[in-house]
């Protein structure tokens, strides 16, 4: 279960002006929710999705996530909770462009004292859940937008983790890819993943997995 | 501690990104190269010293007055025999010798044969001379330069000098000394010193420096300043002085290059550091995301420290293999003038291969420690920020 309490936010520009990304955000998900962030570009979401995912840590407020305020984790730990809870599926495609699909995978996996054979397996079972096995020994560069999104949702699995965070998703795919996202998406919820996505996509609004949707404006859940 | 599939995954992206560092191993291993060379010039030079001025006498004492060299009286040899603890005293005549065709300066040294350390002494530096065979007829033993120049003018088996008297001396070359003491005796000519008298013009009954061994080195002093007590008119050179004139000759040379290379590895230092500060986006893109699925910062550390390492070991490496392959089959062509510039004849062969595990170990913690260093501190500002402060 994923808590948030009175989490705000803010950033210092370079002119020192205040940016107050996130206000007094309070939010409660179930485990095996799958939610909907929706909003405009600047209205936080990604700054909330970044908060929970362990990547920012927030101004001030609590993030418990089964029971453990992991705001006050250290670095070490922090790093610890995101290999084994979460997996992020990001806007930009952050991976080794120049790295095989299945070598991308190693990734998460290889800070952690596994066999051989153990990495094969769970590379292996990411590749299929998220439709990509084809593709495990082509270069990233070579591959499509929606092949790319594919490969990050494996890296995104690979460790079996119980949290999914997608930010905006579907931003650089076309329609047809945007389905077969949903569909990886129908499939993750139905394995009982927490899903939080961050999208100002209309696709998303009327989804039938969708337990929870949030809509986000200026740093405030409406 | 790195695990297997770790080192796995740190060699893929080596292997990968191999482009990202060729520029930086290029200019590595020409640093390294460098260094080692200068290394093992000034280490093979000082081997070379070591083993041709061991087979020196401890004190070589000439007649001075007013500041001008003299030929010294032959007298004075049984003076000095009388002094206890002096032993194996003998006398030389040398002198420079111009060798027209070439415009090049040998250096004639004459030496007494029927004194047994004299020969003793040579031996060490010539195995092969058989005092009786020598001395049958008019002979020499030259050096390496001497040789080449000898041969290029035909003069195979033997040279005709011309003594200031206007004669005609035709004296026969009867070995060539080992390269290994070339560094000192490459424009040296070793012949019998009564030969050597007529071809240099000295007087007989006159030398031009005596030679003396002190028997215990405790006594160096105290005999020192007995033999300038029974002549006021004598210069004493000691062996030691004359390894420290050799050893600080060429200690100089190698020392302001030093100075140069130091120079040349602060810059290259800079440039690395300077790299990494100005981290790249494909760089930067990848630390950050490593932070997202997970690694920690120590992580991250060492996977950039293990790759630079792995460039740093082979750049050393390489520029160790092609220092040596530059300095003892090239012979360091440039650097070899500079270093021993210090005699007539120019060197014509090579430095003698000495390379010892010290000189090694100092040029790796030379090189390979401030590279990691240079390359470490940017690497732990950027994987301490944010993941997400990176991705952007």
């Amino acid at each position: 279960m994923i808590v948030m309490k009175n989490v705000s936010k803010s950033f210092t520009h370079a002119s020192q002006e205040m940016f107050h990304a996130l206000h007094n955000i309070t939010l409660l998900i179930e485990d095996g929710q799958c939610v909907v962030l929706s909003g405009i570009s600047g209205s936080g979401k990604s700054t909330l999705l970044s908060i929970v995912g362990a990547i920012m840590r927030p101004t001030s407020g609590s993030v418990e996530i089964d029971g453990n305020n992991i705001v006050s984790f250290s670095d070490y730990h922090l790093s610890h909770y995101r290999n084994k809870t979460i997996g992020y599926v990001t806007q930009s495609f952050h991976l080794f462009e120049s790295l095989s699909v299945r070598d991308n995978l190693l990734a998460p996996l290889v800070i952690n004292d596994l066999s051989s054979s153990k990495i094969e397996n769970m590379i292996e079972s990411a590749l299929k859940q998220a439709n990509i096995l084809h593709k495990a020994n082509k270069k990233v560069f070579t591959l499509s937008g929606g092949e790319k999104q594919r490969c990050l949702i494996a890296r995104a699995l690979v460790n079996d983790p119980s949290i999914i965070l997608c930010d905006e998703p579907t931003a650089s795919l076309d329609k047809k890819n945007s389905l077969e996202f949903i569909e990886i998406i129908r499939t993750l919820h139905k394995l009982g993943k927490t899903i939080i996505i961050a999208t100002h996509d209309p696709l998303f609004e009327e989804l039938d997995c969708v337990d929870r949707f949030y809509k986000m404006n200026e740093g405030t859940i409406e | 501690m790195p695990n297997k599939n770790f080192i796995h995954f740190l060699l893929l992206l080596l292997v990968t990104y191999r482009n990202k560092h060729i520029s930086i191993f290029i200019i590595s291993t020409v640093v390294v190269a460098l260094l080692a060379s200068l290394f093992f010039i000034s280490t093979s030079i000082k081997k070379e010293i070591d083993l041709t001025l061991d087979a020196q006498a401890d004190f070589v004492v000439q007649r001075y007055e007013a500041g001008k060299a003299l030929s010294t009286p032959e007298s004075w040899i049984d003076e000095f025999t009388q002094i206890n603890g002096v032993e194996n005293v003998s006398a030389r005549v040398y002198g420079v010798h111009f060798f027209e065709p070439a415009e090049e300066y040998f250096l004639i040294v004459g030496i007494d044969f029927f004194d047994e350390h004299t020969t003793q002494a040579l031996q060490k530096l010539i195995n092969s001379i058989d005092v009786d065979k020598f001395l049958s007829k008019k002979n020499m033993i030259i050096g390496e330069g001497v040789k080449e120049l000898l041969d290029y003018y035909h003069y195979f088996d033997y040279y005709i000098f011309r003594p200031p008297d206007r004669g005609k001396e035709k004296v026969y070359i009867y070995d060539v000394l080992p390269k290994e003491t070339q560094i000192i005796s490459n424009d040296i000519i070793f012949m019998d010193i009564d030969e050597a008298r007529k071809v240099l013009g000295v007087e007989d009954g006159y030398v031009t420096d005596i030679v003396l061994n002190i028997a215990n080195p405790l006594e160096v002093q105290t005999i020192k300043r007995k033999l300038i007590i029974s002549h006021f008119n004598m210069r004493i050179i000691e062996k030691s002085a004359m390894k420290r004139y050799y050893a600080n000759l060429f200690n100089y040379k190698g020392g302001i290059f030093l100075i140069f290379y130091i120079v040349i590895l602060m810059t290259f230092f800079l440039i690395l550091y300077q790299r990494y500060s100005m981290i790249s986006h494909v760089d930067a893109k990848e630390i950050a995301i490593l932070r997202l699925v997970g690694w920690r910062i120590n992580e991250v550390i060492w996977l950039k420290v293990g790759e630079n390492f792995l460039v740093a070991l082979f750049a050393y490496l390489l520029g160790v293999i092609l220092a040596y392959v530059f300095v003892f089959y090239l012979n360091a062509p440039l650097l070899r003038d500079i270093f021993l510039g210090s005699q007539n004849l120019a060197h014509s062969a090579g430095f003698i291969a000495n390379i010892n595990m010290e000189v090694l170990g100092l040029i790796f913690l030379l090189f390979v420690i401030p590279f990691i260093v240079a390359i470490l501190v940017p690497v732990w500002r950027v994987a301490m920020k944010e993941p997400v402060e990176v991705m952007r």
